[in-house]
């Protein structure tokens, strides 16, 4: 047992002080390296520049692409999966000098180094540097991985085997049975039964809400509680509730004369038992963002309509629902996202770990931390990647999310 | 206005650095330290040397254990853990304990997953198949060299050798399933498993039950897959078995207890089975030596032990028999290791080992403790010894995982009635066969 004493206290802060302040030092020394090198590699930049003018800017931009891809594939070559380091490592050096050729024959060299972006790129550098450690080192680490049979049979030297892991994502079971497109199905029958719900039921819940009576606050706030609760609590209080022998559930329909359910063994209950869970885990932040949105219509239109004879149902689809539709299609790309990959309701609910119940994000769970199949579940990881990047980029399109930021 | 930020920036910079030196250890206190530690554990004659580079400091350098036990806090195993460090400590205060309690899957996966990022605990408190993916990933220490191995029970000792070494010491041998009964309910358990039918259907009314068992644990099936005389393995020992005539058999019988003649809750795990026997809401139930210290807690005198019924026309089931082990991390090294064997060692000393016994109901794995007048005249401990005798050693190696992930859901899915034994025999050994692929 460790009790709380000033020794203790005093070494934690220390150890916590200390490392806030290296990252700080770090910073700053960053800061300061930007400032100061921005001018010399500026003047580089132009230097090399008149050089290669000759060459054209399509043929230098081809150029940089290839030395830019031929330094990441080294680092990816010598980011070591095991736990022996790659024997690629000490060309560090050699990857490092292709990047910065890739950088300086580029032809926007001279404008990333000229002497109006270098504030900018100064206060960019930590979070540069700080995303290169935490989001692209682990992703190239990733990457090599996917090209590997690490499991624990191989964990300390796992051999090369090229794309191995990416066919076999889609010609052998995923877990132990279940292939790759009945999960993929599966999640999107999951993902489209939950949105459909969480949206009408937020609406019809919002709709009721929207509108003077004693206790609005109250109800609101009544409302809004299972949004409050973090989700694995809530997950496992569900889970207890499903419970064959003293689960409110079973009670409730033993009292009414049904027959109990097997939740937790029987695949299709179980799918509905998820479910439940999600919808009512899901309703209350469609109800508050449409709430916002119909607060936000003002009264005018519905007085308008109502001279001109419409009945509820009209003023609902003609004046309700296409002013609410800048708030609901964030909304609903929000809650499609965070259904197709939530982890907490899947993986808590069904304790008996059926794979039948197992949507995309936590078969890779399985395939990873379950099983330890590292290698095929890395690959796992990088299709269903792909899988959210395309949907992402038809939903950008689509939308034009990114007009504000790019234009 | 520039000069003055780059003055600022630069002031910032130095007060950090020399912040951070101070906060950081200098270099002298860990060499100090070290050359502590090497005085108490070197033999006499470098003590001399060392002295004349030290000045006083008597006290041992503090050591923290970080033990891993799948012992849980239901059935008292946590607490008899804890009890041991506590005395150690109390004994040695430079060795100090931090007790984690993981399900035993958890177990396995965090292992595997700490050992990957190179922060694992200090000791393992685990069954003996974990011995089997640990070894393969390289991440626990053979402990051959370190332990005097013979003062302890051969069969304990034989389920955690893998190559031809011993990868864990024996704290207790058994970890077998065996028939429990409430003595209220029943007053002789049955026989075979006609008579177990039959007791069990007079005895399931209501919200009783007549046997209650985890069902969704495939552990809960191989003993009657023994008992219909199958195996999960070939005689090779790593060739996997399951779509056998002896498996669809034993699957068949748990289909048939559960609903052509019920005696058994139509869904029921681990915990749920163990609340509805110790609230004497079941008549019997199929657990591990594991659980007979909450039991005797829960029920008293009215607990009585005894075989799983015999399979009529068949044998007696076989459960798995192996015992809970120590491991020691590959990691362990200099006084860390020194503290963990002798920890290891005073955890299965015979006054622990007896203390094991009267506390966890458990069969020790010290030879020494086994002629402990306790065993001879407890009848709940001499039932667990009598079910021993038909059990059979729990697989060590690695290609047993892949049995075990093959037989869980085809198992749920007969007793779900979404398969048949037959479909989910064929489906297992496909599954099994597939997985050991995989391994390589």
């Amino acid at each position: 047992m460790k009790f709380l004493t000033p020794d203790v206290i005093w070494n934690s802060l220390r150890e916590v002080g200390s490392t806030v302040l290296f990252i700080i030092a770090g910073t700053v020394l960053l800061e300061v390296l930007a400032y100061f090198l921005w001018s010399p590699l500026g003047v580089f930049s132009q230097a090399v520049d008149q050089l290669l003018k000759p060459l054209g800017d399509r043929v230098r931009s081809l150029l940089a692409g290839l030395a830019v891809v031929a330094a990441v594939v080294l680092v990816v070559a010598m980011v070591s999966p095991g736990q022996e380091p790659s024997p690629l490592a000490p060309y560090w050096p050699v990857a490092a000098v292709l990047f910065l050729i890739g950088l300086f024959i580029s032809p926007s060299a001279t404008v990333i180094f000229g002497w109006r972006l270098r504030l900018p790129y100064m206060l960019l550098m930590p979070a540069l540097v700080g995303l290169l450690l935490l989001v692209v080192y682990p992703l190239l680490w990733e990457l090599n991985v996917s090209f590997t049979n690490l499991n624990p049979r191989h964990f300390k030297s796992p051999d090369f085997i090229g794309l191995k892991n990416y066919v076999e994502v889609f010609t052998k079971p995923v877990l132990k049975q279940v292939m790759f497109f009945p999960v993929f199905l599966r999640t999107i029958l999951w993902t489209v039964i939950n949105v459909v719900f969480h949206v009408s039921g937020g609406m019809a819940l919002a709709l009721l809400l929207n509108r003077k009576m004693r206790l609005r606050g109250l109800y609101r706030t009544l409302l809004i509680f299972p949004w409050a609760i973090p989700q694995p609590i809530a997950c496992l209080a569900w889970r207890g509730e499903f419970h064959y022998e003293y689960g409110f559930v079973n009670i409730m329909l033993q009292r009414v004369g049904l027959e109990p359910i097997q939740w937790m063994s029987n695949p299709t209950w179980n799918f509905v038992a998820m479910c439940i869970t999600n919808i009512w885990l899901g309703i209350p932040f469609m109800m508050v963002i449409i709430l916002g949105g119909l607060q936000s219509i003002a009264g005018e239109y519905y007085e308008a309509a109502e001279i001109d004879g419409a009945s509820a149902w009209q003023q609902f689809r003609h004046v309700t629902l296409p002013l609410l539709r800048p708030v609901l299609t964030p909304a609903v790309i929000l809650g499609t996202v965070w259904t197709f990959t939530n982890f907490n309701v899947p993986f808590f609910i069904n304790q008996n770990e059926l794979e039948t119940s197992d949507t995309l994000v936590t078969a890779l769970f399985r395939s990873a931390f379950q099983y330890f199949n590292l290698g095929d579940a890395a690959a796992f990881a990088f299709v269903i990647f792909a899988i959210l990047l395309a949907f992402s980029i038809v939903y950008i399109r689509v939308t034009g999310g990114l007009k504000g930021a790019t234009e | 206005m520039k000069k003055n930020v780059f003055t600022l920036l630069a002031a910032l910079s130095v007060l950090a650095m020399i912040l951070a030196a101070c906060a950081k250890p200098t270099p002298e206190t860990v060499v100090v330290t070290q050359v502590v530690t090497e005085r108490e554990e070197v033999p006499v004659e470098v003590t001399r040397q060392v002295e004349v580079e030290v000045p006083v400091e008597a006290t041992p350098e503090p050591v923290e254990i970080v033990l891993w036990t799948k012992e849980g806090e239901a059935d008292g195993g946590l607490q008899y853990v804890q009890s041991l460090a506590d005395a150690y400590t109390a004994i040695h205060p430079n060795v100090t304990f931090e007790i984690v309690n993981k399900d035993v899957e958890t177990l396995r996966e965090d292992f595997l997953t700490a050992g990957l990022a190179g922060s694992m605990p200090d000791l393992l408190w685990t069954v003996n198949d974990h011995a089997g993916p640990f070894t393969d990933a390289g991440l626990i220490m053979p402990v051959d060299d370190l332990f005097d191995l013979s003062q302890y029970v051969d069969a304990a000792l034989a389920a955690a050798q893998l190559n031809g070494q011993t990868w864990g010491v024996p704290i207790s041998n058994g970890n077998h399933l065996m028939l429990l009964y409430n003595k209220d309910l029943i007053e002789t358990p049955p026989m075979d498993t006609d008579e177990l039918v039959q007791m069990g259907q007079d005895l399931t009314t209501g919200d009783q039950y007549g046997l209650v068992y985890n069902q969704t644990e495939p552990f809960w099936l191989v003993p009657w897959l023994g008992g219909f005389g199958g195996a999960v393995f070939a005689e090779d020992g790593k060739t996997p078995t399951l779509n056998t005539q002896p498996m669809i058999d034993a699957l068949q019988f748990l289909y048939d207890i559960k609903y052509t003649t019920p005696i058994v809750p139509a869904e029921c795990d681990y915990d749920a089975a163990d609340t509805l026997f110790k609230e004497g809401k079941a008549a019997m139930i199929i657990n591990g030596d594991w659980s007979l210290g909450g039991y005797k807690d829960a029920l008293g005198d009215k607990l009585g032990v005894a075989r799983i019924p015999q399979v009529v026309g068949h044998e007696w089931p076989h459960p798995y028999t192996s015992g809970v082990y120590l491991m020691l991390p590959i990691s362990l090294e200099g006084a860390k290791l020194e503290a963990v064997v002798d920890f290891v060692n005073f955890v299965t000393s015979a006054n622990n080992q007896a203390l094991m016994i009267a506390k966890l109901n458990r069969l020790p794995a010290l030879k020494a403790a086994l002629d402990d007048p306790l065993i001879a005249n407890d009848p709940i401990l001499k039932g667990s010894a009598d079910q021993m005798v038909v059990g059979t050693p729990m697989p060590t190696v690695s290609e047993m995982r892949c049995n075990w992930d093959a037989m869980k859901p085809e198992m749920q899915a007969v007793l779900a009635g979404d398969k048949s034994p037959e479909d989910a025999a064929a489906a297992m050994q496909e599954a099994a066969e597939t997985c050991i692929a995989n391994l390589d």
